[in-house]
């Protein structure tokens, strides 16, 4: 009996949801790995709450609550908030990650402002809107996966064909720009796609959280691989995985968001690839040391 | 070596400043084709920073850089680059071949993969710094003199006519270090210019034929034996320098 009602859990609108947040955590983990090996795992976290604000506007501005409107406007502001990072960074002494603190925390408070604002209106439409900070999967929609699987599939498409380039951009910018590659255009272009990546799972995860989101599938994909190509591809079928498994668990009780569950998925993900990925793995690295030491001490009791 | 007028490189009145401080006052530097010339100064001399600016990576305040007449930027093709070693992280997921190809990439351009072309270059590369041994060997494994001769290969790739070095023989191992000077001799030998950051005021007269000494401004430039000398080199450290042949 018990399975029969899981399989009944298994409905259409479930499906749908599970590809959703399949495809975007595929999205998330593949370009997220680029953030990772950058050092810039903190970025995505800026993007995602700088993005808060955008969709307040974009309510505001348009009254509707078409997501492609509000991913619109998520990007913008998300997109101008790590440009207004890049630019206190170059034109001012302030530090990365205090251009990083600065940029997030008066974004977000802005958003949250807009957001208690547009409820106070009373706005009958306003509902679902908070979804957006911690994330509701279970209100997507079919024309919603759509849109995650065309952008998403744009955004990946774009990674692959600049391959060559952006690898060399995150390995030795000086290099690359020594040869004629504008890093700078590069960077802004791996940031855009960043940008898509995050606005595209605010929905379902939630600004909050949505940085877990780059970070866990590329940090668990890296601990299995010493090769660029297969850490991306690692990272979007864990990014995959804990998409699927959070949104199927959230769904199983009422009123559980989406968000984190679906991060904490991918926590597990990570826990389990730290301990037990070969070569990085902490339980074989512990393994390998005391194969070496009985070896040595064997080696030394001989003389 | 003297023959023609034309210069290699050609550095006029460079001034570099980050924020208000300058870390190059008013450089001028000629570098005939065909030397080996090395770059010695002491620690924030500006060094890196010259060698970052005649590769057009940190905007200049004042002056001009030319390589063969012309400006960097149209000279790319015939200018290989070896970074400082630390500049990178080792630990990036990809082996020594591929970063090895990675010196194929201006070449190819946007897009383009490096084939088998590539990939043959990069094996001969490998070969010259005795490293064809270890072409699928994760580059977070190696030690610090096989990471410089990895960068050194990708250099050779490039097939340059000016070579700009920053350092290529910091906290190397002495048989990595007779392996690059060897390198280095082999590149003047096919006549060309081979420019070097140094740190060892030791091996100066051994390695190179022209050396530079930089303290903010250029102190002296030209053949070592002319201006290796004990009061040039006391301006140049500011009377630090508890050295001499």
């Amino acid at each position: 009996m018990e399975n029969l009602s899981i399989l009944t859990h298994l409905d259409y609108t479930l499906m749908i949801v599970a590809i959703g947040a399949a495809l975007l955590g595929a999205v998330s983990g593949a370009l997220g790995s680029y953030a990772v090996l950058r050092r810039q795992s903190l970025l995505g976290d800026a993007i995602s709450h700088a993005a808060l604000p955008g969709i307040a506007i974009a309510f505001l501005l348009t009254g509707s609550k078409t997501p492609l409107i509000l991913v619109l406007g998520a990007a913008i502001a998300g997109w101008l908030g790590t440009l207004l990072i890049l630019s206190i960074v170059r034109l001012t002494r302030i530090k990365y990650d205090s251009a990083l603190g600065i940029v997030l925390s008066t974004f977000f408070g802005f958003g949250l402002v807009l957001h208690t604002l547009i409820q106070r209106t009373g706005n009958a439409n306003q509902a679902g809107l908070d979804t957006f900070l911690f994330g509701q999967a279970a209100t997507m929609l079919a024309r919603d996966v759509l849109t995650i699987g065309i952008l998403g599939g744009i955004a990946l498409t774009v990674m692959l064909v600049f391959w060559k380039e952006l690898k060399l951009l995150v390995f030795d910018e000086g290099f690359a720009a020594s040869i004629g590659f504008p890093i700078r255009t590069l960077d802004i272009l791996l940031t855009s796609l960043l940008v898509v990546a995050i606005v595209l799972g605010l929905q379902a995860v939630g600004a909050v959280l949505m940085s877990a989101m780059l970070v866990a599938p590329a940090v668990a994909a890296r601990q299995w691989t010493d090769r660029l190509r297969l850490m991306v591809f690692l990272a979007a079928c864990f990014g995959a995985l804990a998409g699927v498994s959070g949104t199927i668990i959230s769904s199983t009780a009422s009123r559980i968001p989406t968000g984190p569950t679906i991060v904490l998925c991918a926590t597990v993900v990570v826990g389990l690839s730290i301990a037990f990925a070969p070569n990085r793995g902490l339980v074989w690295d512990r393994i390998r040391q005391q194969r070496n030491r009985r070896n040595l001490k064997m080696e030394t009791s001989r003389y | 070596m003297q023959g023609a007028e034309q210069k290699a490189i050609q550095v006029t009145d460079l001034t570099v400043a980050y924020q208000d401080k300058p870390v190059l006052w008013d450089i001028d530097l000629d570098v005939p084709p065909g030397v080996l010339l090395s770059i010695v100064g002491p620690n924030g001399a500006g060094k890196t920073t010259l060698i970052k600016a005649i590769l057009g990576l940190v905007r200049p305040a004042a002056g001009n850089v030319l390589i063969y007449d012309k400006p960097y930027e149209a000279q790319r093709g015939i200018v290989g680059y070896v970074p400082q070693r630390g500049s990178v992280d080792w630990d990036f997921p990809t082996n020594v071949l591929d970063v090895v190809m990675m010196g194929r990439y201006g070449a190819l351009g946007w897009i383009r993969r490096p084939r088998k072309k590539e990939r043959e270059l990069a094996m001969q590369a490998l070969e010259k710094v005795g490293m064809e041994a270890y072409t699928t060997r994760q580059i977070s494994q190696l030690s610090g003199g096989q990471q410089q001769r990895v960068f050194l290969a990708r250099a050779l790739v490039q097939d340059a006519t000016v070579y700009l070095m920053d350092e290529p023989f910091q906290g190397v191992d002495a048989t990595t270090e007779r392996a690059i000077v060897t390198l280095l001799q082999e590149l003047r030998a096919d006549g060309k210019t081979v420019v070097v950051v140094h740190h060892d005021l030791q091996t100066v007269t051994d390695y190179f034929d022209w050396v530079m000494l930089l303290n903010i401004r250029r102190i002296a430039s030209g053949p070592v034996d002319e201006i290796f000398t004990s009061d040039n080199l006391r301006e140049t450290y500011g009377g630090r320098v508890a050295f001499m042949k």
